[in-house]
């Protein structure tokens, strides 16, 4: 030992020696310059001092990061249940009513409509395609339901239809992220992750954002539409299955049994307890309520995950099918959780992108089928949301990530044997239900053919921020700061839809 | 020649700082040679520099008023103040040239021209600065206190306020069209500033119009500027206001463009013109809300709402604007009637309880009638019979309440009639049936029995 420390005394001897002016000034040159870059690293504040902390900063938030938190105004609801249709369902075959369109059915599109332009694979001068399905009004709001969806009709006057939103994406995963998150590219938080963020969680035994997918597939932006973003991990969706275990790896391994279970999440816990005492580091405290957490939820998520034991009436109202991965199951255990505290579910259904390249995807025959899927159990999961009084205190959001063309598919210009339609960005159909909303309103409209918004066309941003805002935020308050600068979902735009508030 | 009229007309804000500058270092340098008198040429060839540019600035200052429809009258005196200026400079390079033939000139002291080129560089300079920028602008970052001090003109945001009883005879310009103009356009289109040369805040400016022309035409706000410059893309160059500047609200644009398409009618009311209230509804007192009591609360003990939570109770504000608290027991379904003591020190603040799949019995009315701000009551999935729900009537915030999935007796429902703001009910999964809610249905609390159904259709099974 005494050995090694002479020979690396001598090798420093010998450094210092060979160090000649000229190596210190070169190194001054890299050296000073990376404490300059490493300053402006730390958010542009060339001293370094430390920011002052504006976001949310709470003693029971470092504890538990789902800790429940008031939002700034009066919320009207306090969950969400967003019901994505992967892929984009046409709204001229649900609800955008076009009898002109019919008339102009197997036209050439005019030039005008085409310029400037972009779509996905519409090529050349494509023909209108009028309307598959037949029209109705319904309700006392009188609002347009398509044959497509006969027991949604049941529902419509629970409903706020926004009928001309935009959106500026075309293809599949930048519209689904820029739905989700705000923006078209990878990164930020999703609404649900901002909602978590904000509010937290009520119930201690289940994730406040829990998401459910069906339709045989995950959305094509993959899991960043319901990631956190640059927000804490902690935040973002927990994606349950309805088949095997709702959480995977929730079951103890065999052999282990609770107790034991029990036993080492307690020894692991008084570990960290003494690395908390030792270095007073929140993180800790957290990591130790996650195993707490997880511990309780293999409990409790089994136990809300199993639709078997709700009523058969009930499950037959959904349309459920055990067992299986189905968008109605998925209705039900959306209600079910909203019931158990969960701040924000959502829902994706994957096997909407109409385009007509074969039986499944043409709209007047896959398109169909889909709209069969989802029928029963969203007018199910209003029904039995209203008749439990939890309507009033939860906010329902359908849509897809945009609309499709009031032009027949023509992919490589040539005709193509099922009727298809392509993407399309500047006018489709969403709609709300649920508390705080004006029942049975229509906002927008759109152009003769359902190309173009002509009257109340809201975005992407409008949507988020009408969201944002019967959760209890302003949008435009509602910040994260991250790389130097005050991050909010909409970004540096959007305005609250009042035409469907109550 | 137009564009170079104008091209050279632009570039008058930045000639005139060189002789701005020119007789600022003149003046200076006069200041320090005072006694000495060593630098007199170069002085002199400073006052000729400052001559020449000043010359050039008056002339593209006289482009820039010809080419840009300035007023002449907004301008005259920084116009004539600028000549003068030039001739004083003019002078005094006279004046201190050591052949100055011009004896006049020479029995004048330098000093007198020094005083009046500072005065006039002072006051010109001032002059052009309040065209380019406003009168106003140097003066507008002071707070109101200081301006009215000082004898300023403040701005005043007017409150267009209506409500139920006045909308109708309100008047539709008076109070609400002027207030609106008032509060986002007139900072600029006003008598002084005319920027456009519009004015907004009288009816002789509305009607009037601008540089353009008149702003409403026909009463058809598509072809009236006043409406048509709102709805434009806001990086639209002409869209109004600037797009720096606080916009007008989407129900500010309507009722800008109902005021046109009525033919801008000055002295009618709102009720007059038949409007639809609606329209004006943003301007109506805000109505409560279904879940807070509209009266203001103290802020509930912290060390009696962490009790509650150290018990495993869900405790939270319902919102940071807001002292009311929302409660629940969600993470404790053993809570039972015992446990009721540990709400009492929060008995004022909480206004939505949730006890749905408590072991509450019905004992829990009696207790739950000494929370008088509670607006939002679930007791649902429980074992309640309602035997004593009409401990509940002095509840005058309840609103809502859930009993869904309980043993509720339809013997009990007349009690709720006596529950005095009470809106909804649900009953949904309880014993009641629906002829005996019929019968009482002459109250106006909607009661919700559920048992919703989607009976099964044809096209359920048919696969395209």
């Amino acid at each position: 030992m005494d050995y090694l420390e002479r020979l690396i005394k001598e090798k420093l001897a010998r450094e210092a020696q060979a160090k000649t002016r000229r190596h210190f000034i070169k190194e001054c040159a890299t050296g000073l310059g990376g404490l300059a870059l490493s300053s402006i690293f730390m958010g542009c504040d060339p001293l370094g001092r430390p920011k002052k902390k504006t976001e949310l900063a709470f003693s029971e938030r470092d504890l538990n990061p789902l800790a429940t938190l008031s939002p700034p105004h009066n919320p009207k609801v306090k969950s969400v249940i967003y019901l994505h249709m992967a892929g984009s369902p046409s709204q001229l075959e649900m609800f955008d009513y076009k009898p002109t369109l019919q008339k102009l059915n197997n036209q050439d599109c005019p030039a005008s409509l085409l310029e400037g332009k972009k779509f996905a694979f519409i090529k050349g001068v494509p023909k209108l395609l009028g309307p598959q399905a037949e029209f109705e009004q319904v309700g006392e709001s009188g609002n347009w339901v398509s044959d497509f969806l006969p027991h949604f009709k049941k529902v419509v006057d629970e409903v706020s239809f926004l009928k001309a939103v935009h959106t500026d994406q075309f293809n599949h995963g930048p519209a689904q992220l820029f739905m989700h998150t705000g923006s078209p590219r990878l990164g930020r938080p999703s609404i649900g992750a901002w909602s978590t963020y904000g509010l937290g969680s009520e119930n201690q035994n289940l994730p406040g954002f829990v998401v459910l997918t069906s339709g045989g597939n995950t959305p094509d932006a993959g899991k960043s539409v319901w990631g956190s973003g640059f927000l804490p991990s902690v935040y973002q969706g927990v994606q349950c299955r309805s088949q095997g275990d709702p959480v995977l790896y929730i079951e103890d391994p065999d052999g282990i049994s609770r107790d034991l279970k029990k036993s080492t999440i307690e020894a692991i816990n008084k570990i960290n307890k003494e690395e908390y005492l030792k270095y007073a580091d929140p993180e800790i405290l957290a990591r130790i309520n996650q195993y707490e957490m997880a511990y309780r939820m293999q409990i409790a998520v089994p136990e809300v995950m199993n639709i078997n034991n709700e009523p058969e009436n009930i499950r037959q109202m959904y349309g459920v099918d055990p067992g299986k991965e189905s968008f109605a199951n998925n209705c039900l255990l959306a209600r079910k959780l909203v019931e158990e505290g969960v701040r924000f579910v959502q829902l994706f259904d994957w096997g909407w992108d109409s385009h007509g390249t074969d039986h499944t995807t043409a709209v007047d025959l896959g398109l169909r089928n889909k709209c069969r899927e989802i029928d029963r159990p969203i007018a199910a999961l209003i029904l039995d949301l209203k008749q439990r009084g939890l309507l009033d205190e939860t906010l329902i959001v359908w849509g897809g990530e945009f609309g499709r063309t009031p032009m027949q598919e023509n992919r490589g210009n040539k005709e193509m044997g099922f009727k298809g339609r392509d993407h399309h960005g500047d006018a489709f159909t969403m709609w709300m239900a649920g508390g705080g909303l004006k029942k049975g309103a229509s906002h927008g409209k759109t152009d003769d053919i359902g190309f173009s918004g002509i009257e109340g066309q809201v975005s992407v941003h409008d949507v988020h921020a009408t969201i944002m805002h019967l959760l209890g935020f302003d949008h435009e308050q509602f910040t994260f700061e991250f790389q130097g600068r005050h991050y909010r979902l909409t970004d540096v735009e959007g305005e609250v839809i009042k035409e469907i508030l109550a | 020649m137009d564009i170079i009229k104008q091209l050279l007309g632009r570039l008058h804000p930045l000639i005139v700082h060189l002789p701005v500058g020119f007789i600022v270092m003149g003046l200076l340098f006069q200041w320090y040679d005072h006694k000495k008198q060593q630098y007199r040429q170069p002085i002199t060839i400073i006052y000729l520099w400052a001559t020449v540019s000043a010359v050039l600035a008056c002339i593209t200052g006289y482009l820039q008023y010809t080419s840009e429809g300035y007023a002449f009258d907004s301008i005259k005196m920084h116009l004539w103040t600028g000549i003068i200026t030039t001739l004083i400079s003019f002078f005094m390079y006279l004046r201190l040239q050591e052949k100055n033939k011009l004896d006049g000139i020479r029995r004048i002291p330098i000093r007198v021209f020094g005083i009046a080129m500072l005065i006039l560089i002072s006051l010109t300079g001032h002059l052009g600065g309040s065209i380019t920028h406003g009168e106003d602008y140097l003066v507008e970052p002071l707070p109101n206190s200081v301006k009215s001090a000082l004898g300023l003109e403040i701005f005043e945001e007017k409150i267009i306020a209506l409500n139920d009883e006045n909308w109708e005879s309100a008047l539709f310009y008076e109070d609400v069209i002027n207030p609106i103009l008032n509060n986002k356009c007139i900072s600029c289109h006003n008598r002084k500033k005319e920027k456009g040369e519009l004015v907004l805040n009288t009816k002789e400016g509305i009607l009037k119009g601008g540089e353009n022309g008149e702003i409403i035409v026909d009463n058809n706000s598509g072809e009236s500027t006043l409406f048509t410059r709102l709805i434009l893309p806001r990086d639209d160059e002409d869209h109004m206001p600037p797009k720096e500047k606080t916009q007008l609200t989407k129900e500010e644009v309507t009722l800008i463009k109902t005021w046109v398409d009525h033919g801008t009618p000055f002295e009618a009311s709102i009720g007059g013109l038949k409007l639809p209230k609606e329209l004006f509804e943003d301007y109506f007192p805000k109505k409560a809300d279904f879940n807070v009591p509209d009266k203001t609360v103290e802020v509930a003990a912290i060390d009696s709402v962490n009790l509650v939570k150290k018990a495993g109770l869900h405790v939270e504000k319902i919102s940071k604007e807001s002292n009311y608290l929302r409660v629940s027991c969600v993470n404790k379904p053993d809570f039972s009637d015992k446990d009721f003591a540990l709400l009492q020190p929060i008995y004022k603040q909480i206004a939505i309880l949730d006890l749905g799949g408590t072991l509450i019995t019905d004992h829990i009315f009696g207790l739950l009638g000494t929370l008088p701000h509670i607006t939002v009551l679930k007791l649902d999935n429980t074992t309640l019979t309602g035997s004593e729900i009409e401990k509940l009537t002095k509840l005058e915030y309840l609103r809502s309440l859930n009993l869904t999935s309980t043993k509720f007796d339809e013997a009990n429902l007349n009690k709720l009639e006596a529950i005095p703001n009470l809106e909804k009910v649900f009953l949904y999964n309880t014993n009641v049936r629906i002829n005996s809610v019929q019968n009482n249905s002459h109250s106006d609390i909607h009661i919700d029995l559920g048992n919703y159904e989607l009976p099964v259709i044809a096209s359920d099974s048919i696969i395209y």
